[in-house]
């Protein structure tokens, strides 16, 4: 029984459609991630969720009553915007009690209440400060308890770590994450960043021009895309129409092939004869550009020792895992 | 540039910005003096100092009635800008965003018509009917009311701007504040600052207002600017006294105004 349900639900501005017909269930303390990219739709989706703008048409069921009539003050969710929007006149512990004093919750009760949320995300030294004197990840720590001390019935983050830079990203996405988890909060995270969305998500919904593309757990999405727009989006994907991908693998294919760059293998031996164009280090990967049989290809391959490294114009084999061929629509 | 013409340099600048403050000060200083002093006609320096000029002042009923109704009218007209500014920027802001452009034209408008001739205007239309109220101070409530607005909506709307209306009025309405209250409770203080300088240096704009106050109104209801052009052929000590008055009220004010500028940091 799906806790969260959208049926039907669509949203256009004039002329143009930004959503129509989102079908989708989430269940009850589900993490669940709208990817996809900018203009794809999925941020003005939240905001419908959340009663920020109206809905055209459908159904947002919430533990079985529609909210589509419902003003934002009743529908019972919390949000946390990319811009913090934190108050600035409040100190962060007037911030986080704002929600409990709109809902006139007693004294004694809401400062235990708001002394929690601070703990949780690590900041019960940092009532007293005003946003402008804390950092940007701080910021959003004090938006997320803002939102969590209200106990919502459902979570929407709208990309909250887009403006943060990338150490900080993978510290508070964690921390969000493990919050969610603690909890037992069922959330919708918005992000155009398919790795937030892997690494966080129980499950992702990826859209593109309004509409849900693919829906399922990371390794679905990531081994298993539907089409080429799935397949372009997630991962580095190598796509290949029919007749290159038939000159490739040396068999007659119908369709156009998706492979990962890391699905191929490369050394001396192999069945495919290769040289290698060029290459880059992202770290703990090197990145070949190569060319097998008048088709360009990316590979990635672990960089487990600086001697392995295949120089630029070396001739090489490689072999393609049949399993990895995917074929996409 | 090396060091030792950096020192000549220094010193010339320095030299230039204090003649220049001298040029500037030196009618106010001579003003100053004039006030102070018993007679000054055929001397270099005057024949002796008094306070006799400000006592003279600030005991004539009539200059105290012109400087009453001055604060009154400034004030009313602060209080309807007020009034009539915060909702519109909000409404324009949050509702209208389109409406700034066509906003930041009629905000213009008070600037691009001169006094004289608008007032005329005003003249023909307040004169007679239904709204007839040339020679009353509603008239200089409601003309002053346009001449605060350009100060005002700018001042806030770059107040409003800085803060993010939408995310934050978004944000206050999932935490289950309305409208209202998250004006209130939220936009409204991060106004304040914006609010109140744009205030005092609107304040001290009008309170210096002549030639509206003097056509639209004229002795009717004379307001300070209008009394000390009316005092024009009394004692120069004693307009000499009437301007210094009025210099170091505003003065007070602007440095009022600049403090709270200086707040922000």
């Amino acid at each position: 029984m799906s806790y969260l349900s959208l049926r039907g639900l669509h949203k256009s501005y004039g002329a143009t459609s930004i959503f129509s017909d989102i079908h989708c269930e989430i269940g009850k303390g589900e993490f669940v991630t709208l990817l996809g990219p900018s203009g794809c739709g999925k941020s003005t989706l939240l905001r419908c969720i959340a009663g920020l703008t109206e809905v055209n048409g459908g159904q947002i069921l919430l533990d079985g009553e529609d909210l589509v009539p419902q003003a934002p003050q009743k529908r019972g969710i919390g949000m946390v915007f990319q811009s913090y929007a934190l108050f600035p006149n409040m100190t962060v512990q007037q911030n986080v009690t704002f929600g409990l004093r709109m809902q006139k919750v007693a004294k004694e009760e809401s400062a235990e209440r708001v002394h929690e949320a601070l703990a949780m995300v690590e900041l019960g030294d940092f009532a007293a400060r005003y946003p402008h004197q804390l950092s940007g990840g701080q910021c959003q720590r004090v938006a997320l308890a803002r939102s969590l001390v209200t106990r919502p019935r459902l979570l929407l983050l709208d990309e909250p770590l887009s403006a943060l830079d990338a150490r900080i990203r993978k510290h508070l996405r964690e921390q969000i994450r493990g919050i969610q988890q603690d909890l037992g909060l069922t959330t919708i995270f918005v992000t155009h960043d398919q790795e937030e969305a892997l690494v966080l998500s129980d499950r992702i919904f990826l859209m593109n021009a309004g509409k849900i593309v693919q829906s399922g757990d990371a390794e679905t999405l990531y081994t298993a895309p539907v089409d080429v727009f799935a397949a372009g989006f997630i991962g580095n994907y190598n796509l290949l129409d029919a007749e290159t991908a038939s000159r490739l693998l040396g068999r007659p294919i119908g369709s156009r092939v998706a492979i990962r760059p890391e699905a191929i293998q490369i050394g001396s031996q192999g069945s495919i004869e290769a040289q290698i164009r060029s290459h880059s280090l992202l770290g703990n990967v090197i990145r070949y550009r190569i060319e097998a049989r008048g088709v360009e290809l990316l590979v990635d391959v672990l960089n487990r020792s600086a001697d392995d490294m295949h120089a630029n114009g070396q001739r090489i084999a490689l072999n393609i895992d049949a399993n990895a061929i995917r074929e996409v629509a | 540039m090396s060091r030792a013409d950096a020192i000549p340099a220094a010193l010339y600048h320095r030299i230039v910005v204090w003649l220049l403050f001298l040029i500037l000060l030196t009618p106010l200083a001579g003003t100053l003096l004039y006030s102070l002093s018993t007679s000054w006609s055929a001397s270099i320096l005057p024949d002796g100092l008094t306070l006799k000029w400000y006592l003279e002042l600030w005991s004539d009923q009539r200059f105290l009635d012109a400087f009453g109704q001055s604060l009154l009218v400034c004030f009313g007209a602060l209080a309807l800008s007020v009034l009539l500014i915060l909702p519109l920027l909000f409404v324009v802001h949050y509702h209208f965003p389109k409406l700034d452009g066509l906003m930041n034209i009629l905000i213009l408008l008070p600037f691009a018509v001169p006094p004289v001739v608008s007032s005329v205007g005003l003249l023909q239309l307040y004169g007679s009917g239904p709204l007839a109220m040339t020679g009353t101070p509603w008239i200089l409530i409601g003309c002053y009311f346009t001449i605060a607005l350009p100060f005002m909506y700018r001042a806030i709307t770059n107040n409003l701007q800085a803060i993010n209306l939408p995310d934050l009025m978004d944000a206050a309405h999932l935490l289950g504040a309305g409208t209202w209250k998250a004006a209130f409770l939220v936009v409204l203080p991060n106004l304040r600052k914006g609010l109140m300088v744009s205030l005092f240096l609107s304040f001290s704009f009008l309170f210096g207002e002549f030639v509206f106050a003097n056509i639209l109104v004229g002795t009717r209801y004379e307001t300070l600017q209008v009394y000390l052009n009316n005092m024009k052929n009394s004692s120069g000590h004693f307009n000499s006294a009437l301007v210094i008055s009025y210099f170091f009220f505003v003065l007070v004010f602007t440095w009022a105004a600049n403090r709270l500028n200086k707040d922000k940091s």
